[in-house]
């Protein structure tokens, strides 16, 4: 039924076809994984078997691709994502004030500062690899530096992935995606080029450092605006210091505007925290459609 | 009623539970990580004479024990094919393995009293 391996994963991934694909990069990993194992685990205890027949036996232990698809749907159907939904709340406070108890507000957060730090590597990463495999691919050894070079962008969007499923919650690979078998040095850099996923993958690595540094600045203004409002009362009772000074002559904020600065920083914050929530959750939708394959 | 479909339905549904047991339990003995084509080899010697789940059933509950931290997992290259994901049992996976014993020796005393009658 099946002639090579290559057959038996399309087979299951238009079997997948509505599922996550996230899930169906998983599912191909390990089927990849398991089914060039088990053969060439046959080919070396009993070399006179025919190829065709020890695919036919080893896909018959591993479960059809109907069967194998069933299985990845119904498991992923009973693991919950990393970071559940909280239950919607209908109450006009609640929905304002609930961005406090959500997670996803502070995975965001601790998102868009780690950005910050991981874009500024993957940018250089990316044009220094990008750069250097461009200008070497001349010589002969330019070659395998390129076919690192891409590997490693996949790597990391591995890598980058596992952190959006972590602080996003949103679903990405768990599984990185494996080369064929068996394949000269020149075919596989063009497997890799050939591939969008690559590029996508390392335009989104370039766009990380942009968006880091945007975020980053972003989350740091408006929180410490918000808590500057909020501790202005702190600073001119408790250590009498003027809250702001003209011609060297410190000036007092009238007693009854501090509580209303106070409420605004706390109004600013839970905007930022809004903010934060969804722009993670963006962020999210925009990883997946840049690092995952279809 | 096509009653092929409901055997079908029914093994599953025991498959279900008893395959997160099961793996937990061997890798709970093995001294070394495993891979998921070696855990599969091993469940086949073990019980040769019973038809056992489809192998390619094994990863998906390998990984949902390990999304819930009772396993954990490493890449490693091979020399015969695409690298490979080595299982282990942590900590809290042999914590909840000797509660999970528990929960089937009732279920196997509950079931076992209620078929004989």
């Amino acid at each position: 039924m099946f002639n090579t391996i290559e057959e038996y994963l399309e087979a299951l991934r238009s079997e997948m076809k509505d599922a996550d694909l996230a899930l169906v990069q998983d599912a191909l990993a390990d089927a990849r994984e398991h089914l060039s194992t088990a053969l060439a685990e046959i080919r070396e205890s009993s070399p006179k078997t025919k190829e065709a027949d020890a695919l036919k036996k080893v896909i018959e232990e591993y479960g059809t691709p109907e069967e194998t698809a069933s299985a990845y749907k119904e498991v992923e159907r009973r693991t919950s994502p990393a970071l559940k939904q909280t239950p919607k709340s209908y109450s006009f406070l609640g929905a304002i004030f609930g961005v406090y108890a959500d997670p996803r507000t502070w995975g965001a957060l601790l998102f868009m500062f780690i950005a910050f730090v991981t874009g500024i590597i993957y940018f250089t990463w990316a044009v220094t690899g990008l750069s250097l495999s461009l200008s070497l691919s001349v010589f002969i050894f330019g070659l395998p530096l390129a076919i690192l070079f891409l590997l490693s962008v996949q790597g990391l969007a591995l890598l980058e992935g596992r952190l959006v499923e972590a602080l996003l919650g949103m679903r990405m690979p768990r599984r990185p995606l494996f080369a064929q078998r068996g394949l000269k040095w020149f075919e596989r850099l063009k497997v890799l080029v050939s591939d969008k996923h690559t590029w996508f993958s390392l335009l989104y690595l370039i766009l990380q450092m942009p968006l880091g540094v945007l975020y980053f600045s972003l989350m740091v203004t408006l929180l410490f605006l918000s808590l500057g409002f909020m501790v202005v009362p702190v600073v001119q009772w408790v250590f009498h210091f003027p809250t702001y000074q003209i011609n060297s002559v410190g000036y007092d904020l009238p007693v009854w505007s501090l509580l209303l600065i106070q409420l605004g920083g706390f109004l600013l914050l839970t905007l930022a925290l809004h903010l934060a929530r969804a722009i993670g959750w963006l962020h999210g939708r925009y990883a997946k459609a840049l690092l995952v394959t279809e | 009623m096509d009653t092929s479909l409901a055997t079908k339905k029914f093994q599953k549904e025991m498959n279900a539970g008893t395959s997160s047991l099961v793996l937990l339990s061997v890798l709970s003995r093995s001294k070394k990580s495993m891979y998921g084509y070696q855990i599969a080899k091993h469940l086949e010697e073990s019980g040769p004479e019973i038809p056992m789940m489809k192998q390619g059933t094994l990863y998906p509950v390998l990984r949902s024990l390990e999304e819930n931290g009772l396993l954990e997992s490493l890449v490693e290259p091979s020399v015969s094919g695409p690298p490979r994901r080595y299982y282990k049992i942590t900590e809290d996976g042999k914590l909840a393995l000797k509660d999970w014993l528990g929960i089937w020796k009732q279920t196997k005393k509950f079931v076992d009293s209620n078929l004989k009658g």
